[in-house]
Order: structure tokens, then C-alpha cells, then sequence
């Protein structure tokens, strides 16, 4: 038995799990292939999410609080991550206009 | 009927996620995340984690979106050039991504899960008393650094954000 009861119907914690891959790749998609700051930020937010997933469905599968609390944690974490690097942006989009991500390549040398 | 449910909360977030990716506009872009975020707290009341469904309700779909709203507000509708320098980097990424999509789903075939050691009450499950109880014994070290991470993040995000040449 890989599952769960859910309201009389039985889930399958494998159908939860391939959600969050199909999540986490597209935001790596995302990540990878636009050129937008901004939208690479909302594409973090969406793996995180993703991670997200697993953290509650393994929590449900072996019954354990703990994986809850973690997600609860991972929130947190995101929530400030997406604050400060918004800030960031905003800082940066102050002194120029930023079409594409490989503009920002002074820290390089 | 929780399957159904399941379905039809798993197709919208993979819409939304489709469209976070797909879409031009960053607007668009973050309105397809909000689709993801509501269909993503359906799962985890499926799940029966009652908080994390409220709180990525109201912190997520709330606070964090709207904050995105107002940067987008802020910076103007930026429209994203098409083409990158690197001709070869799409089709590489998606190269990439598809070896790690395999991979993922190699390690799901035929996987058991572990059993619960013990028992618990499904109906306290992932409810505010039973969350509440955890954070402040079990996890009570961490939830405090958690507190410490947020008043530093808000620091920074006051640090950053002020104007130039302004020392008060």
C-alpha cells in the first residue's frame, strides 16, 4: 500500500510527488530560458512551492507533524527571500532599465 | 471524489505553471502563479494540513503576490526581448531539464513508502492546535530563527529600497 485515505478514496502519494517534479522542472524551465529578472524570481517561487508539496505529502504518507512544520519553515524562508531580492530589483531597476538578466554582469571583473 | 479533486487541482497548477513560464508580460507571469498557489492549498487541505493551507492562503496568494503586484506596478509593464545572446542555451536547458525530469521519474517507478511507526489521530492532523504544539516545543529553536530571518529580511528590504543620498 503506497497511499492514503482521503474522504473514503484512496490517494496515492506517488500522484502528489510527480506533481511536485512536474513543478519543480517547469520552474528550472523558467529559470533557465527567461531573461527577465522578475519572472526568474516568480520561477523560484514556484519550485519552492513545488518543494513545498513533497514536504506535506511525505508528512501525510508517514503520519509525522514534523514534515508540516518544515514547510511552515520553508514559507518563512521564501517569504524573505522574495522580499529581499524584490528590493533588490527595485534598486536596480532605479538606476537602469533592465530587459535581460545578462546586462547585470559588472560583479564579474 | 477526493481523486477528482486531486485532478482537477493538479491540471490547474500545471496550467498556472505553463503560464508562468509562457507568458510574456510579468503580470501575466504572476496571476498564473496565484492559479497555482490556490490549486497547490486545495492539495494540502487534500492532504489534511489545514494551516499550511491557510497559511499559503494568506502569506503566499497574499502577502507575497501582491507584493510582486506592486514591484510590477512600481518598475512599469518591462517587456521581455524574445531572443537571448546565447542561441544555444534553450535547447541545451531544455536538453537539461529533460535528463532531470527522467530522473525524478526513474526514482519514483516502483518506490514503497515507509509505513507510519505509529498510528495518530487523523482528525487533529495538521489542525492549529496540533501545528502550535509542535512549533513551540519540538521545534521551538528553529521557529525563533525564523523570527530572526524575517527581521533581517525586512531590514535589508528597508536598507535597499531608500533613496540615494538619503544617510538619515
Amino acid at each position: 500500500m503506497s497511499g492514503f485515505d482521503a474522504g473514503g478514496s484512496q490517494l496515492d502519494t506517488s500522484w502528489f510527488l510527480l506533481l511536485a517534479a512536474v513543478l519543480f522542472i517547469l520552474g528550472t524551465i523558467g529559470v533557465l530560458i527567461r531573461r527577465n529578472p522578475l519572472v526568474i524570481l516568480i520561477c523560484i517561487e514556484l519550485m519552492l512551492n513545488a518543494a513545498n508539496l513533497t514536504l506535506v505529502a511525505f508528512s501525510r504518507q508517514l503520519q509525522n507533524l514534523d514534515g508540516q512544520l518544515f514547510a511552515l519553515m520553508s514559507m518563512t524562508v521564501a517569504a524573505a527571500e522574495a522580499v529581499v531580492g524584490l528590493a533588490i530589483l527595485v534598486d536596480i531597476f532605479r538606476h537602469r532599465d533592465v530587459e535581460d538578466i545578462d546586462d547585470l554582469s559588472e560583479l564579474k571583473g | 471524489m477526493a481523486i477528482v479533486i486531486f485532478f482537477i487541482a493538479a491540471a490547474m497548477a500545471v496550467a498556472g505553471g505553463i503560464g508562468v513560464i509562457s507568458f510574456r508580460q510579468p503580470i501575466r507571469s504572476v496571476l498564473s502563479l496565484v492559479v497555482v498557489m490556490i490549486a497547490l492549498s486545495v492539495l494540502f487541505l487534500l492532504l489534511s494540513a489545514q494551516f499550511i493551507f491557510v497559511a499559503q492562503v494568506i502569506v503566499y496568494a497574499g502577502a507575497v503576490m501582491v507584493l510582486f503586484l506592486f514591484v510590477i506596478a512600481l518598475l512599469g509593464p518591462a517587456k521581455e526581448i524574445a531572443k537571448s545572446r546565447l542561441r544555444f542555451q534553450a535547447s541545451l536547458s531544455a536538453l537539461f531539464v529533460l535528463a532531470l525530469f527522467g530522473l525524478l521519474w526513474a526514482m519514483l517507478q516502483g518506490v514503497t513508502y515507509r509505513q507510519p511507526d505509529k498510528t495518530v489521530d487523523m482528525s487533529i492532523f495538521g489542525t492549529v492546535q496540533s501545528i502550535g504544539l509542535g512549533l513551540f516545543t519540538k521545534f521551538l529553536y528553529p521557529f525563533e530563527l525564523t523570527s530572526l530571518l524575517l527581521l533581517v529580511a525586512a531590514i535589508g528590504a528597508i536598507y535597499l529600497s531608500r533613496k540615494e543620498g538619503d544617510d538619515r
